[in-house]
């Protein structure tokens, strides 16, 4: 789910970036040190959508460095469980598959996979119905449930599962082959 | 904490909500500690500062979901959206407590069950590094995917390979370890033969130099027809990567099956608990035969590629290496080739349609001891000056290989002896062969029979005297 939050930092500067354009350094470094960052309670910071407020600088001892309390809006995106999510499958094996939604990496094991799947090795490994009409193999794209999520400091991973009404392949890049 | 007292969320007439919100981050207490809510770019020193989601300065008196004026509404109206939807499924506990009934928790992958999904902290089972670099499976689910693997397997009448790859598929130097002798490969790589330059890879960021043994790719092509195959190797798994990507570009041999150093259980030991395949159905090919302790009769014994200076070096070979002479392996006749038709016989005695056992009861080990008996089949080998005296001569590796190659073995010469294997030409038994036109050979043709999976000519391993 995405989120649209204000967090705050406390970013140091270096005293040359002192002048007219403070508040830019300050917000360009901001941008490039916290979006892609992942934070372990409020998931991938997506996007910074602007600047609430940047508050009064405290001169550190010794160094000249500055500390900033930076406030700022911006868009994170944390799965939770129970959620829906589309995600593309990246690696098939023969424990299950693994999937990717954006910044997140989710594992579908061969348990949460329909039963009528099979398991199918060769060049392309996928798991793939005995009809054949239903095949999940490397970069098709399916819809799975989140049943677990685990948020460290820097990744987020899930446990996911097909196995329920309207979850499975949504597009499937063998079709058109 | 200091804001946390100013925090709206506290002063909220939506006290449910506070507490779904608490619930939905708490959920999150697996979490490494992290959890301050202000990022200090250095932790040490600095004040900690809570803004919990307190972004509703209006205190939150309702009104402001509706008017969708200011982001911070905006987020607090996802927000409710998602508690909303989240009291239809109160997945959190509930759900869990009724998997937990049932479910074995037969895996886990960072730190959750991979079949129910909740957290488990129990670190046993055997880990599956090379899949994920979190995942552990239980005895029993091994067991159950190996069965279930084998059957699907066997239906495409398949078998697994399980390969090494220095000195059995390949041969890589350190550039530092370059002699002069070889530096023509690194200096001079326009003027190189292509079948040489092809094979040859300059890998600067490893800081080495591979060359793959000739016929590889060949033998990779056929033998994935018959088999699913495995990397497993001693290396690092960085290198192990950069290997099964030099031997299999198209990424469509290996997949997720590259078996490295940081995987196995047990020190110095190759061992196919982390192989997902029958040890029935398994056959490995390694040129060292130590490494694979509990599994030496899924092994096929390669013989060593040496290339490189270093390699030749390092295995006390006294010998010119192979760069040194511009030369290499014979591809036709190497010992992939001889391997690759090996691997062949077994597979075709393996899914022999006369058969009329359970296929599920075959046994690839039994078929592998077989077919290596026929190799020196109606030989009757006598050794002399070959053992240390005093020695049980029954119970010396020869004897044995000899034996296991099909030949049998005598201690005393009579007229149904066919070769007597010697060190030196002047003992009694050897002159008793040159009498008699009995085949006098240097024990190496024993060694060679075995890599070689055929009878090697005799005249090629002749004693001196
Ligand atoms: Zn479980």
């Amino acid at each position: 789910m995405f989120f649209h939050i204000v967090l705050e930092r406390n970013m140091q500067l270096h005293p040359r970036h002192f002048g007219r354009d403070l508040r830019e350094k300050l917000v360009s470094k901001l941008m490039k040190d916290v979006e892609g960052t992942c934070s372990g309670r409020h998931g991938f910071i997506v996007a910074i959508t602007g600047i609430e407020s940047v508050g009064k600088g405290l001169i550190r001892d010794g160094t000249g460095f500055v500390t900033f309390p930076v406030k700022y809006q911006c868009v994170v995106f944390r799965p939770f469980k129970g959620e829906i999510l589309e995600a593309v499958v990246t690696m098939v094996n023969k424990m299950g598959f693994f999937a990717e939604a954006g910044p997140v990496q989710i594992f579908v094991s061969n348990h949460l996979i329909p039963d009528d799947m099979e398991f199918q090795s060769g060049d392309v490994p996928n798991y793939t119905t005995s009809d054949g009409s239903v095949k999940i193999q490397k970069e098709s794209e399916v819809r799975l449930k989140i049943i677990g999520t685990r948020v460290d400091a820097t990744e987020i991973f899930c446990i996911g599962t097909i196995k329920d009404d309207f979850l499975g392949v949504i597009s499937d890049p063998g079709a058109n082959a | 904490m200091s804001l946390t007292a100013d925090s709206p969320v506290h002063s909220s007439s939506s006290d449910d909500f506070a507490a779904f919100l608490d619930a939905e981050l708490d959920s999150a207490s697996d979490v490494s500690p992290d959890q301050h809510e202000v990022e200090n770019e250095e932790a040490e020193g600095e004040e900690e500062v809570e803004d919990e989601e307190g972004q509703d300065e209006d205190g939150g008196d309702g009104d402001d979901l509706d008017d969708g004026a200011s982001d911070s509404s905006r987020y607090y109206k996802i927000l409710c959206e998602a508690w909303i939807s989240s009291r239809g499924e109160p997945a959190e506990t509930s759900g869990a407590s009724l998997a937990l009934d049932i479910c074995s928790h037969p895996g886990v992958m960072g730190g959750m069950c991979i079949r129910c999904g909740q957290k488990v902290e129990n670190e046993s089972g055997v880990a599956f590094g090379y899949i994920h670099k979190n995942l552990r499976l239980a005895d029993d689910e091994i067991a159950r995917l190996r069965d279930k693997d084998l059957k699907n397997l066997l239906r495409h009448k398949k078998l697994y390979l399980v390969l090494d790859l220095d000195h059995t598929l390949l041969n890589s130097a350190r550039l530092a370890d370059i002699s002069a002798e070889e530096l023509y490969l690194k200096d001079q790589r326009e003027v190189l033969p292509d079948a040489l330059r092809s094979n040859l890879f300059k890998l600067d960021w490893i800081h080495m130099m591979t060359k793959l043994r000739p016929f590889v790719h060949t033998f990779l092509k056929e033998a994935s027809s018959l088999f699913e195959m495995y990397i497993y190797t001693m290396g690092e798994r960085p290198y192990a990567l950069e290997m099964a990507s030099l031997l299999d570009p198209g990424g469509i041999y290996f997949h997720s099956r590259v078996i490295a150093q940081g995987d196995c259980t047990q020190r110095h030991q190759k061992g196919l608990d982390v192989v997902v395949g029958q040890e029935s159905a398994v056959l490995i090919l390694d040129d060292t035969e130590a490494v694979w302790g509990k599994h030496k009769e899924n092994l096929i014994l390669m013989e060593r590629y040496h290339f490189f200076t270093s390699s030749c070096r390092q295995f006390g070979l006294k010998c010119k290496s192979l760069s040194a002479t511009k030369s290499d392996e014979n591809e036709a006749e190497g010992a992939l080739a001889s391997v690759l038709k090996v691997l062949q016989q077994i597979h075709s005695l393996f899914f022999d349609p006369e058969r009329r056992d359970n296929i599920m009861e075959r046994d690839v080990r039994q078929v592998l001891k077989q077919v290596r008996k026929e190799i020196l089949k109606g030989c009757k080998i006598v050794f002399t000056r070959v053992f240390p005296t005093q020695f049980q001569a029954e119970n010396h590796h020869l004897w044995k290989l000899a034996e296991q190659l099909g030949a049998t073995c005598s201690t005393e010469v009579d007229q149904s002896v066919t070769h007597v294997v010697s060190m030196d030409a002047g003992t009694d038994k050897s002159r008793w062969a040159v009498k008699e036109k009995k085949f006098l050979v240097h024990p190496r043709w024993i060694e060679a029979a075995n890599y070689l999976w055929r009878k090697p000519l005799e005249e090629n391993f002749l004693v001196s005297s």
